[in-house]
């Protein structure tokens, strides 16, 4: 059995930490704000967490890696939230004891390159994670949508029920299975490390941003010829944004890249799920168990 | 020890075709007639001037005609005449028994990485990385010297002589001198292939890595993925080719590393020699490098050198 966190209660702690690109303390400020004083929790700010750091990072390695560190073994907080992505997990993730952790674990939040955290955790401690929007998304009254909610809502321990529009590519049945995913450049960049991703009789969900069309390509048929495509028992398809292509197009939209790629298999498969470095990100507990319905009409993914 | 595919002689064949990325008839005729010039044959295969968008024809067309090329016993060395990306889509279509029993010179680089890698794991047969149809100069007379040298290092690499570069040093390298299989070539290539049946095997080997077009951040991860997954730690020797860095488009978001630097911190736990600035990548200065040979790396403070040996 999957390992869950303990769900939040009043008055619990959220710890915040940078583990990897470095964000201002004005950024974050409106998170801090909402997670008090709207929902209710106490924050703990970890030192990368709005650092006086000049460089792409919050921090050094060392810096990053003991205030992770830190936050995962302090028995005063309850969740860690990542406030940002960018780059730098892949530099700490070996050098992480997750001793104490794999007996208490709480629930670690964020997205992108926290991508790599959430794999390394479920393949190695079978320990659930939250792939949720972080600090950003919830400026300018952001926190009021129904994403920043659903991260609210999971942490709180409600069941999740998300729908989403039908759309033509859609590959329509029924699955039932462990949810995994996250970023694809960090599940492609993680293959053949101790932070390869597990998906065989899994639903996998995928997302990119900023991608050439060719290397979303490249990057699935990495994950085809490891055979992390054929077992699955569902495929969701998140937001594929602010793609480039080269100066001899490609000729295929992502999503039709996508789906011949998936083609020979029978697994049911939706695109344009809300999960995305856009607004639009639902919350999702990686490990934990999911039912997913692509209908004709409608995609539904429940807890 | 590898297989070496034999030699070119005078009048043998030399096949052109197109696994990855699509080319015109025009674009490859300098290539034609300089290759003719040097004594060989040349033929065409089916791809050259075939488009599917990006790709030089549809995965079965390419497929179709580097199965061809690989069976064909007339065709001595197969030259791909660009890279781009596609080899990836039909490695897995291609059978290989043919060219096992009767191996010939597969050549190119780039994008035809997955074929170097695949064919050094799968089946110990030695490739040649070099340029390729698409870099070879219009006009021969009015080439200039890096270009020639470039271009005559595949001529030498087909004809059989012992491939020998001497380069200057780099004050970051790390000194010493060793033997072993040469394997390598583009980076993010190399890391699109772990884990896949065409992995690239590193242990006791020489191993040289070229990029371009990367930010800074993405050639940490990719040096990342070739850490974690264990194919630093038992090189023979290093080396780093030319990397042509994107710049970050954000000046808050510079990565404050540098190419030397994000390499060497990898290798703290290791000391086999390690150069920059070896001739190979996506630049002029790129020339023909047997992998699958044995060579011998020799890196000092003043000079270092890279040698095919027996």
């Amino acid at each position: 059995m999957i390992k869950t966190p303990p769900y939040l209660k009043p008055g619990d702690t959220i710890g915040i930490v940078c583990p990897s690109g470095y964000m201002s303390p004005s950024k974050m400020a409106e998170c801090i704000r909402v997670l008090h004083e709207e929902w209710g929790y106490k924050v703990k700010l970890g030192r990368t967490a709005g650092s006086e750091s000049t460089t792409y990072f919050s921090g050094t390695d060392s810096e990053r890696l003991s205030d992770l560190q830190d936050m995962l073994d302090d028995d005063e907080v309850h969740a860690v939230l990542c406030a940002r992505g960018g780059y730098g997990m892949t530099r700490i993730i070996d050098g992480l004891s997750f001793k104490k952790f794999r007996k208490q674990p709480k629930w670690i939040i964020g997205f992108s390159d926290v991508t790599i955290l959430h794999s390394h955790l479920y393949s190695n401690y079978y320990i659930a994670s939250l792939h949720a929007p972080m600090a950003a998304a919830f400026n300018d009254a952001g926190y009021v949508n129904r994403f920043v909610q659903s991260l609210r809502s999971a942490i709180e321990g409600k069941w999740a029920r998300y729908t989403c529009e039908p759309h033509a590519l859609n590959r329509t049945g029924e699955a039932i299975g462990e949810l995994i995913g996250g970023n694809l450049s960090l599940l492609a960049n993680a293959v053949g490390t101790d932070s390869d991703i597990k998906t065989r009789g899994r639903i996998l969900f995928l997302e990119d941003v900023g991608e050439y069309l060719y290397n979303i390509d490249r990057m699935l048929y990495q994950l085809k010829r490891n055979g992390k495509l054929s077992k699955l028992a569902g495929l969701i398809i998140g937001g594929f944004t602010e793609l480039k292509d080269t100066e001899r197009p490609f000729g295929k939209e992502v999503y039709e890249i996508i789906s011949d790629i998936v083609k020979e298999y029978d697994y049911p498969v939706c695109y344009g799920f809300p999960v995305s470095h856009e607004k639009e990100n639902y919350a999702l507990k990686i490990g934990v168990g999911y039912k997913l319905k692509v209908g004709k009409g409608r995609v539904v993914l429940e807890e | 020890m590898p297989s070496i595919p034999p030699y070119l002689k005078a009048g043998d064949t030399i096949g052109i075709t197109s696994p990855a990325g699509y080319i015109t008839l025009d674009e490859i005729r300098p290539s034609i007639a300089l290759m003719e010039s040097w004594g060989y044959q040349v033929r065409v295969g089916s791809t050259i001037g075939k488009r599917d968008f990006t790709f030089g024809g549809t995965d079965e067309e390419r497929a179709d005609d580097l199965q061809h090329m690989l069976d064909d016993r007339s065709v001595k060395a197969i030259m791909c005449a660009r890279g781009g990306y596609g080899s990836v889509r039909i490695v897995d279509r291609l059978k290989w028994n043919m060219f096992s029993k009767q191996p010939k010179w597969v050549i190119g680089f780039s994008d035809i990485t997955v074929l170097h890698s695949h064919i050094n794991h799968n089946l110990g047969i030695a490739t040649i990385h070099s340029k390729m149809c698409n870099s070879f100069p219009d006009d021969w007379a009015k080439a200039d010297d890096p270009q020639k040298a470039t271009i005559d290092s595949i001529r030498k690499a087909l004809s059989g002589e012992k491939m020998r570069y001497e380069f200057a040093s780099n004050p970051f390298n790390r000194a010493g001198s060793t033997m072993g299989a040469l394997v390598g070539g583009n980076l993010k290539t190399l890391e699109s292939l772990a884990g896949s049946s065409s992995n690239i095997v590193t242990k006791g080997k020489i191993l040289f890595v070229e990029d371009t077009g990367e930010y800074l951040y993405s050639i940490d991860r990719m040096f990342w993925n070739l850490l974690r997954t264990g194919k630093l730690a038992q090189l023979a020797g290093l080396i780093i080719g030319g990397f042509k860095v994107k710049p970050s488009e954000d000046p808050a978001e510079e990565f404050g590393k540098n190419l030397q630097e994000i390499v060497l911190e990898k290798l703290k736990e290791t000391d086999y020699p390690v150069c920059f600035d070896f001739p190979v990548g996506h630049q002029r200065n790129n020339f023909a490098l047997k992998c699958g040979a044995r060579h011998k790396l020799a890196v000092k403070a003043d000079e270092c050198s890279l040698m095919e040996i027996i």
